[in-house]
Formats: structure tokens, sequence, C-alpha cells
């Protein structure tokens, strides 16, 4: 069971990283079309869903782990924040504000960093 | 099982970190090729290929070599089969690399948008992906 979850949950990372790869291509300059940014933007949705219900299906399959974990809620905390900085960058895409979108792109990819490193590390575990 | 598996000495994250890293890069880098491709925007595949691609694979498979230094996996006789599986699936993956982003690139140069160049490097990144989630899966399940 253990290895399932697991499996699913770091599928559901790899879709974050696709929306992360695809908007990073953008923040540098590249000519995208409007379908590859709804391609970037369903792997966001799936992506953030899998790894927020697999990794907390994780979390209560274990017996060493809690819920109320540090790590699992500072896990929460930054799916929250890429999750806001992402819908964002998403409304404010195409307008004239290219700095202000690309800075809060190279943040939500900041976060999603964070959010790998609390996973390896798992601080207060 | 479950609990010695979700339970690693610390000294491992740093290189399991860099590991993971370059997998997502390489994996998104892939996923953008293919719809660039997809789309016959040859410049953005080409550039994904040489520098999203190339140097995610090179980070996975020298964190993947770090980690299992550190593991001593290579020193496990027999090597367990999701090690190989690993290997397997990373190693070939170099060639492909290669042969799509010398594709891609010529079709780019020589702005052919529907000539068996950009097929190739289609064909070959799609291979690259669903064996880039075949290695995600050996990895993950750790089958014996």
């Amino acid at each position: 069971m253990y290895h399932t979850l697991l499996f699913f949950h770091m599928i559901a990372a790899f879709l974050l990283a696709v929306t992360i790869v695809m908007y990073s291509a953008v923040a540098l300059g590249a000519t995208t079309s409007s379908r590859a940014l709804f391609v970037a933007d369903r792997c966001w949705d799936v992506g953030g869903l899998g790894t927020l219900i697999f990794g907390i299906w994780l979390a209560l399959n274990l017996d060493q782990y809690d819920f109320f974990d540090f790590w699992i809620l500072l896990a929460i905390a930054l799916w929250l924040v890429a999750t806001g900085l992402g819908q964002s960058v998403q409304r404010r895409l195409g307008g004239e504000d290219v700095s202000a979108v690309n800075a809060m792109h190279w943040i939500r990819t900041i976060v999603v960093i964070a959010l790998l490193v609390t996973m390896v590390w798992k601080p207060g575990a | 099982m479950s609990v010695l598996a979700a339970i690693r000495p610390d000294d491992w994250n740093l290189a399991l970190f860099v590991h993971i890293l370059g997998a997502m890069a390489l994996v998104g880098a892939l996923v953008l090729v293919i719809v660039a491709l997809a789309e016959r925007n040859l410049r953005l595949g080409y550039r994904a290929l040489l520098l999203g691609v190339l140097p995610g694979w090179t980070v996975m498979r020298g964190g993947a070599q770090w980690i299992a230094e550190k593991e001593k996996l290579d020193d496990l006789d027999p090597v367990p089969s999701w090690v190989d599986i690993g290997y397997s699936v990373s190693d070939p993956m170099l060639l492909l690399i290669i042969i799509a982003t010398v594709c891609a690139g010529l079709a780019a140069r020589r702005q052919r948008q529907d000539g068996p160049l950009r097929g190739t490097a289609l064909v070959l990144t799609v291979i690259m992906l669903v064996a880039a989630s075949v290695a995600v899966w050996a990895m993950s399940t750790k089958p014996t």
C-alpha cells in the first residue's frame, strides 16, 4: 500500500514539475501557444490535487507520521502558497505587467523547490 | 517494510534531493518538448531538449550515482531489480536525447515543420517520457 501511494504521490509531484518547467520557458521568453499553457495549468490542477490527497493518505498510512507533524503542516502551507501564486500568474498572464508575472512565477518555483526540500528532509519528523 | 522504506540516514538526503530535482526537470522538459514539437514550434522543442532535457538528465543521473554509492547499492549481490530498471532506463536515454536533439536542431535550422526529423524527435521524446514513467514506478514501488 505504501509503495502504491508513494508512486501516485510522485507522479502527481512530477505533474507539478511539468507546470513549473513550462511556465519557466514562458518567463524566459519562449513563444508558446495558449494550448501549451492550458496543458501546464491542467497539470497543476491534477498534480496539485494528487500530491495533496496521496500525500495526506501516505502520512495517515504510516504509524510514525502524524497529520499534525511540523513537516506535513509546512508542506501543506507551501502547497497553498504555490497554488495561490499559480492562480495569480494565470490571471495576470497576457497583461501589461510582465515583470510582476515573471516574479510571481519564480517565487512559485522557489516555493515548489522548498516543498521538495521539506519532503526529503522532513524537518521535525 | 514500509516503515523501513520511509526512514533513511540524513546524509543520503542531499543526494536524493539532487536526483529527484534532476528527474523532475527532465520530465517537465520532456513534456514541454512534446507539446512544442506537436505544435510545430521547432525552435522551442530544440531549445527545451538542449537546455532542459539534457541538463535534467545529467543532474538526475549524477544524483542517482551519488545516492547509489552512499547506499552501496552497486555492491549488493544481486543488485536489486529496481536499481537495474533505473540504470537500464536512464543510460540508453542519453543516446535518445542526443538523437532527438540533433533531429530537432536540424529540423529547426531547415524550417521543416512536417518532415521526418520533427517526427523522429517527437516519437523519441514520447518514448523517453514513457521510460521515465517506468523509472518513477520502479523507484517508488521498488519491485524485487
